[in-house]
């Protein structure tokens, strides 16, 4: 080996075997590419060492060119950048990069254009085009990395195409974004081990026969294989997945003849198999056979002049529709035998492997959206699945057959060999789905925890405890009040005021609107007219006023399922007060051993009591009581009453409605009486009475003897008085209750005993 | 309105949900069907992630459409109804808290509550998935579960508008039932029988069939899923051509008009009636 004159003059390294040909050692300071592909031999090795050098080259003589570090061919935009024109070239481990953008003009990364020509273990990127081969006999496209610009899809190129070049050979490339890799008029190709996606059409052959096409990955592409218009078509092996967009064929069949599909998986496609006129001569068939075809859209989707087909051995697994006929109708000449079919209800009991009776297709939905192609927006619809599932029961609306195999597998058959990607190992979904079982878990807990319930109770409440009103303005103004429902005037224009520290009983029949004038208090109903509590009007404040007021209704409306200390503390904390103050309440009613009992175990009593506590947490200037002792037996009622008398001793300001005049005339201040509606009174208990001649009922018990004499002397004595068996009733007026007694007493009319029957009922 | 007390009564419709056998009962089957389903789907040749997947979101949508608005709408029906039964209601809102802080607050509740529910299920289903590498549709996937909270929302919204206007929680379930069942079933039988009668355009169908929010999720679901709405035929392509990329937005302006429309009026109707 020697150094050449020439080279040393050009300042690059060349060396020359004892064969004559001669390597030359290319370098980036060096000189333009081009200028020494132009110097050297044919048969010559370039071996250009890592850099950037700018294209577009041509080599026009059977060189060897060998990139070492990966050095990068730059088109600068323009035109195609390597066009490789002589028979015999090698290309190998370059980047290429950086065409033009022109479809019309097929700018691309390279062009090879005569026979016989090895690319291989290039990469290429930003190119319009990939690797176009013109009547390149022969040559084999190998190991290279190409991925297209980012256009919109219709102004890609394709990122291989073959064109009139018959026994090329495209291997173990990887393609992304690119619009097709196109076989065109080219017979005796083959294509393996190619990995595929993100383009239009992964493979698109046409008019080309006998071609081998095996174990590629074509995924997420609008189609990934459409093969067209060819005879002899070998395509085995192949992974499709996830090809969905305008057609979504996980292979297309168009005008193919004698084409052998066998064992490729087509998996999430939207139409896994489509097949168009094929076969379309009259002597030939295709044969689909040992392919798994799963959670497709369509497993297969046929036009209805299909015919002289053979599925056999194939998985049939969880279509959405299995086998479906564009546009309806029947197929015909159609072989269907020995597949898997995953909605196949039959049994294998001979355990032969194959079911028993044939696997009809025959859904009744599919038969409607077959004929009906616009009911397909019901898919997925429950509607549609109880549809199909009636029609099963009644086989009277059963759709004929789409088709029959007489003799399904009841096992699926998994073809061996096929490239299936890597799985994904990307964490993220696990951690994000862990991330929100924690959280959803968290809430559980959140709504089950104690202390979570209902929130913290703050330990400097805002809320200013004991504040009552100390001036001498009305406490409760009610001005006007007139409350309708639908055609029912329950209050008509009642107006009254009630001072801080007062007591006052409402007073009335059922219906008289007690309970009414109350709710309208609370802000409860709308209403006609004013009500001010401490100045706040109820309209334009209900909740400062609610803040002001403690209310004890007559049916309880307490959560049964918490406990005491749960239901003070989530009432605590709505009027925002303290857990020492709700804490003080309960210790008040008595309440504190109970804390912890659920409410619904209390008795009617320790509810009131409770009822109370909660009505004081804010302590609050007013009290509201609807009925307070009303569902209470007398020993209760009388131990409540106690605690209503020392609140009132408190200074607290007392509205309740009540129907016991033992109640109203120890409690109250004043009385207002409502009949049906209207306020007819507003007077002391007694002078009320006494005004309106309230009655209470005594029973008394003379000696059985004086009983018709005691009768005689209390009628005589103008007394209101009604004898019932062994007893006298006398009605008389609350302030005259020892009356009668005084009347029989001074009549020598002994009395054994009495009862206090009805108070106030009777006027 | 004060967000401290709207706090304080979704924590304790919270925990009132949790105590609800209902409530139980739906988170149960709900997460023993998704999660069943991830299982199932990853049988078979599912050990090519991307099968798996596609097979489990595609039956996560039926599964959505039949059970959560069940779940949403019973169970907001329950809510206001059920309390104005017991009297609860009419004491609760004799305390300082507003008639909105009440309705939302109760709303809040248990839409965590179903929250949760849904959570648990798209939240095991996915681990399930993600364990076993089938996550090739990883934003699909968080948007079928932000969906699905959307749909539950909806029903939720819808329950409380019939809860607003029951006096008794058993009417309200019932008429919530029904409604549920022309959600999900009758809508859609009277639109398959329409269509085949009235021989309606895919656009006519398309759009009585965005009317129903069952329908409007899964549209969304598969868009979201499959990248478009082939898949429904011509009415699917009719949507996309009609709408264009705006397709995602006004289906998701649906679902949540689905969830303010009822809440609204239910918030007026409980104004006016109250506790009563």
């Amino acid at each position: 080996m020697r150094l050449t004159l020439p080279a040393l003059l050009l300042g690059i390294g060349v060396l020359v075997s004892p064969g004559g040909s001669t390597v030359w050692t290319v370098t980036p300071g060096g000189p333009p590419l081009q200028a020494i592909i132009e110097q050297a031999s044919p048969g010559d090795t370039l071996k250009v060492q890592a850099g950037s050098y700018s294209g577009p080259l041509v080599v026009t003589k059977p060189l060897v060119l060998l990139g070492t570090g990966e050095p990068v061919i730059q088109g600068h935009g323009q035109g195609s950048v390597v066009k490789l024109k002589a028979p015999g070239i090698v290309f190998r481990g370059f980047r290429v990069t950086g065409s033009g953008n022109y479809l019309d003009e097929e700018n691309s990364g390279i062009e090879v254009l005569a026979r016989h020509i090895l690319v291989e273990q290039n990469r290429l990127d930003d190119v319009l085009f990939g690797i176009y081969l013109r009547r390149a006999h022969g040559s084999i496209i190998r190991n290279n990395e190409i991925t297209g610009k980012m256009l919109d899809l219709p102004r890609r190129g394709d990122l291989i195409r073959v064109w009139y070049s018959d026994s090329v050979l495209v291997e173990n490339n990887t393609l992304r974004l690119g619009r097709d890799v196109v076989l065109w008029y080219s017979n005796h190709l083959t294509v393996r081990y190619n990995r595929i996606s993100g383009g239009r059409y992964g493979i698109h052959f046409m008019y080309c026969d006998d071609a081998n096409i095996y174990e590629n990955q074509l995924t997420e592409n609008s189609v990934g294989a459409f093969l067209m218009y060819s005879r002899r078509l070998h395509f085995y092996r192949n992974f499709m997945a996830s090809n969905r967009g305008g057609s979504g064929f996980g292979i297309g069949m168009k005008d193919l003849d004698d084409a052998r599909i066998i064992d490729n998986l087509f998996i999430d496609n939207r139409v896994g198999i489509f097949i168009d006129n094929s076969p379309r001569e009259i002597e030939s068939r295709c044969t689909l056979k040992g392919n798994v075809i799963a959670y497709n859209d369509y497993g297969v989707l046929l036009l209805p002049n299909v015919r002289r087909n053979l599925f056999e051995d194939n998985t049939f697994l969880e279509n959405e529709e299995q086998v479906a006929i564009d546009g309806g109708g029947r197929l015909v000449n159609i072989r269907w035998n020995q597949n898997f079919w995953s909605d196949y209800t039959g049994l294998d009991l001979n355990g032969d492997g194959f079911g028993d009776i044939p696997y009809a297709s025959q859904r009744f939905f599919e038969s409607l959206m077959d004929r009906h192609p616009i009911l397909r927006l019901l898919l997925y619809s429950p509607a549609v699945q109880a549809l199909n599932f009636a029609a099963k029961a009644v086989p009277l609306v059963q759709p004929d057959p789409k088709l029959v195999d007489s003799l399904p597998r009841v096992k699926m058959v998994i073809p061996v060999g096929v490239p299936a990607p890597p799985k994904h190992k990307d964490p993220t979904l696990s951690i994000l789905s862990a991330l929100l079982l924690g959280v959803s878990i968290g809430f559980t807990f959140l709504g089950r925890s104690r202390k979570g319930r209902f929130g913290s109770i703050p330990k400097n409440p805002s809320h200013k405890e004991a504040a009552l009103p100390m001036s001498e303005r009305p406490l409760v103004q009610i001005k006007h009040l007139n409350k309708r429902f639908g055609s029912l005037q329950a209050v008509k224009d009642v107006s009254f005021e009630v001072r801080p520290g007062e007591s006052i009983a409402l007073w009335g029949p059922n219906g008289a609107g007690k309970t009414t004038v109350l709710r309208c208090i609370l802000g409860l109903y709308p209403f006609e007219g004013e009500i001010y509590i401490d100045g706040l009007s109820v309209r334009e404040h209900p909740k400062d006023v609610r803040q002001k007021i403690g209310f004890v209704p007559q049916e309880l409306g307490l959560y049964d399922e918490m406990t005491v200390e749960e239901t003070v503390t989530f009432f605590a904390n709505l009027r925002k007060v303290s857990q020492s103050r709700a804490l003080e309440c309960l210790c008040a009613m008595g309440l504190e051993e109970h804390r912890e009992k659920v409410v619904k175990t209390l008795s009617g009593g320790m509810k009131q009591r409770l009822a109370l506590a909660v009505a004081l947490l804010s302590d609050p200037p007013l009290l509201l009581f609807d009925e307070p002792t009303s569902n209470l037996d007398r020993a209760v009622r009388e131990s409540f009453f106690e605690l209503l008398n020392d609140l009132r001793a408190q200074g607290k300001t007392l509205i309740f409605t009540s129907h016991r005049f033992e109640e109203v005339r120890v409690l109250a201040d004043r009385v207002l009486v409502l009949e049906q509606g209207h306020l007819v009174a507003d007077a002391p208990p007694l002078e009320a009475a006494s005004t309106l001649g309230w009655k209470t009922k005594l029973r008394l018990y003379p000696a059985p003897a004086d009983l018709a004499r005691a009768y005689s002397h209390l009628q005589a004595q103008g007394f209101d008085v009604q004898q019932n068996g062994s007893a006298l009733w006398v009605w008389v007026l609350p302030t005259e209750k020892m009356a009668p007694i005084q009347a029989l007493v001074d009549a020598g009319i002994p009395i054994q005993d009495f009862e206090l029957e009805e108070e106030g009922g009777r006027s | 309105m004060e967000s401290r007390n709207l706090f304080i009564l979704a924590l304790k419709e919270l925990r009132d949900a949790l105590l609800n056998k209902w409530f139980w009962l739906y988170t149960g089957i709900f997460i023993v069907l998704s999660f069943g389903l991830a299982q199932f789907g990853m049988t078979g040749i599912g050990e090519y992630g991307v099968a798996g997947f596609g097979r489990t979101a595609a039956s996560l949508v039926n599964i959505v459409v039949l059970i959560v608005p069940l779940m949403g709408m019973t169970l907001g029906a329950l809510s206001l109804a059920s309390e104005r039964e017991r009297g609860t209601l009419l004491y609760l809102l004799t305390h300082p808290v507003l008639e909105s802080e009440v309705l939302l607050g109760k709303y809040l509740g248990l839409g965590l509550a179903i929250f949760a529910t849904l959570g648990i299920g798209f939240g095991l289903t996915g681990l399930s998935l993600g364990l076993r590498g089938g996550v090739s549709h990883l934003s699909g996937y968080l948007a079928l579960t932000g969906f699905a909270v959307l749909l539950a929302f909806g029903s939720l919204s819808l329950g409380f508008l019939i809860s607003s206007l029951a006096s008794k929680g058993s009417t309200a379930v019932g008429v919530a039932i029904f409604l549920w069942l022309t959600w999900v079933f009758l809508s859609d039988l009277g639109l398959l029988g329409a269509s085949l009668v009235l021989k309606l355009k895919a656009q006519q169908l398309l759009f009585l069939a965005l009317m129903n929010p069952a329908q409007v999720f899964k549209m969304m679901a598969i868009h979201v899923l499959r990248g478009g709405l082939e898949i429904l035929g011509p009415a699917g392509l009719s949507a996309m051509r009609t709408f264009g990329t705006g397709l995602p937005w006004i289906l998701t302006g649906l679902l949540v008009f689905w969830i303010l429309a009822p809440l609204g009026a239910a918030g007026v109707i409980f104004q006016k009636r109250g506790g009563l």
